[in-house]
């Protein structure tokens, strides 16, 4: 079996106040293994530890102890540039530089994955359709409704062909409607272009929908992990949700 | 070899993008170095000053709208992700600094010569102030624009340490450095600390090699030895400390909090 991600004992604390006084507990001895391929589901509620999970795959933060190894490299400390060429990341509620149009925005990160200018021209332009951006093209960005910014972050997440996607809450305070079409952009991403996706959310629908397996995390903690049905199956319930409270409740 | 040229070019071709569509980076161009070069040469002619005591001003004039205007366009590589809460972003991207730093000078050097051409110009039809001859002023244009570069350095790299809420020294540290360096006045005019302080600041030197060329002597020998050694001294440092601040915004999540 291949793994596009694995992590050993991982554990991060954030410290804040005079002299770092205030410690609060992000994430406590994480220990996983994600395969090639699949659409991998972190599920918890918020300040559960989803998102510090998330930003150690994308190196933008590092922990405190552990290992991280994504795609075979170990990046607990340095990401490797070959490593970060891989990978990209959408998070909800995403921010991009505000006076750039969409094309500029898309057109700035894909020469950050140092692409020449045929090269961005072609992305850019499959990204546009693909995520019906035409008519916003030339819109910039801080006039965008939130369901379009979702879109361009997308397509954004797109720009380097990632063979690694890490998706924080692309849902999160969007109109059902909306939702729905990300979700089932998501899905294609996996199968057509056969991504790897790490998402984090916290509606079980979603979850439940869209992952091959999913780890439940609370308080920084992995409580269980396992397809939707394995963890029915452990908890003896019908829903997610009631397997989730059910082993919150433990 | 892939050299990371595009990656360089991104942030030049960001600062462009925010320069074009926004009015702050036209009147940094344009409108607050014309009203400071305006009030100093009007002073210049209420004071009847000969020829050569107006250029000494009129050249710190200049110069002063030529650092403030590069400089902020290094310092802009990461407020305008800071601003934009963008940074996580631009950080994802197999980029270093390096690329963000160099990205944007190439802007300000852009952004700055425009400057010096337009206040030159502005100068000599207005007070009749030439400049000197076309090697000194390639030479000391250059160093103005490589203490920019070191300016603009040193303002990511507070801003990678401590966020936002340092974002005035943007705006601050030209204007006390050029008080430092004697842009109006020689720094033998200075108490000594701040001579001594002026000697550590490789501005100092390239002014006095531009007023050179108008007959000023110099208080200091070798100033060109010691203005472009300076410069490559603290250009090295700080690439060095802005890896380091980058480690440590990572490792304190600090990365994360400016994009929230």
């Amino acid at each position: 079996m291949e793994y596009i991600i694995k992590t050993k004992s991982l554990s991060k604390t954030y410290t804040s106040g005079f002299w770092g006084r205030n410690k609060t507990l992000a994430l406590q001895d994480i220990t996983l293994s994600i395969q090639q391929g699949e659409l991998f589901g972190v599920l918890g509620p918020n300040g559960a530890g989803k998102t510090t999970l998330l930003n150690i795959f994308s190196s933008q933060l590092i922990p405190d102890s552990g290992e991280v190894w994504i795609l075979d490299k170990n990046v607990t400390r340095k990401f490797d540039n070959a490593v970060k060429n891989k990978i990209n990341m959408i998070s909800g509620n995403p921010n991009f530089p505000w006076s750039l149009t969409v094309e500029e925005n898309l057109n700035f990160y894909a020469m950050l994955y140092n692409l020449n200018r045929t090269e961005r021209k072609k992305i850019i332009s499959e990204c546009i359709d693909m995520f019906e951006l035409n008519k916003f093209a030339r819109t910039r960005y801080d006039n965008l409704s939130t369901g379009t910014k979702q879109k361009l972050a997308l397509a954004k997440s797109l720009i380097n062909s990632p063979e690694l996607l890490l998706l924080d809450e692309p849902t999160i305070g969007l109109d059902p409607d909306i939702s729905q079409k990300i979700r089932k952009m998501i899905k294609r991403f996996q199968e057509e272009r056969k991504i790897s996706i790490v998402l984090t959310t916290h509606y079980m629908l979603e979850a439940e929908e869209l992952c091959d397996r999913i780890a439940f995390i609370k308080d920084g903690k992995i409580l269980a992990l396992g397809t939707s049905t394995e963890l029915r199956e452990i908890t003896k319930t019908n829903t997610l949700e009631e397997a989730f409270i059910e082993l919150t409740n433990k | 070899m892939n050299l990371p040229i595009n990656r360089v070019l991104a942030f030049t071709y960001r600062n462009y993008a925010f320069a074009k569509r926004n009015l702050f980076p036209f009147l940094e161009m344009i409108f607050w170095p014309a009203i400071g070069l305006v009030s100093i040469g009007l002073m210049g002619d209420f004071l009847s000053l000969e020829d050569k005591m107006r250029s000494f001003l009129l050249i710190g004039a200049i110069y002063s709208g030529v650092l403030q205007v590069t400089q902020l366009d290094v310092s802009y590589s990461l407020l305008y992700d800071v601003w934009s809460k963008s940074i996580k972003q631009t950080f994802l991207a197999p980029i270093s600094q390096y690329d963000y730093i160099i990205g944007a000078w190439l802007f300000g050097i852009v952004r700055g010569t425009v400057v010096f051409v337009l206040l030159g110009i502005f100068s000599w039809l207005s007070f009749g102030f030439k400049l000197p001859s076309i090697d000194i002023v390639a030479i000391s244009l250059a160093g103005i624009l490589l203490y920019a570069l070191i300016l603009g350095m040193f303002v990511c790299f507070w801003v990678l340490l401590y966020g936002q809420r340092i974002d005035i020294i943007a705006w601050t540290l030209s204007i006390l450095s050029m008080l430092v360096c004697g842009i109006y006045y020689p720094v033998t005019y200075l108490p000594k600390f701040f001579v001594w302080m002026a000697q550590l600041l490789p501005l100092t030197y390239f002014l006095e090699y531009f007023r050179l060329g108008y007959g000023f002597p110099l208080t200091f020998r070798y100033p060109l030895i010691k203005g472009f050694g300076l410069t490559l001294i603290y250009v090295f440092i700080l690439f060095y400390m802005l890896g380091r601040a980058f480690y440590k915004s990572r490792k304190s999540g600090m990365m994360l909090r400016l994009s929230e």
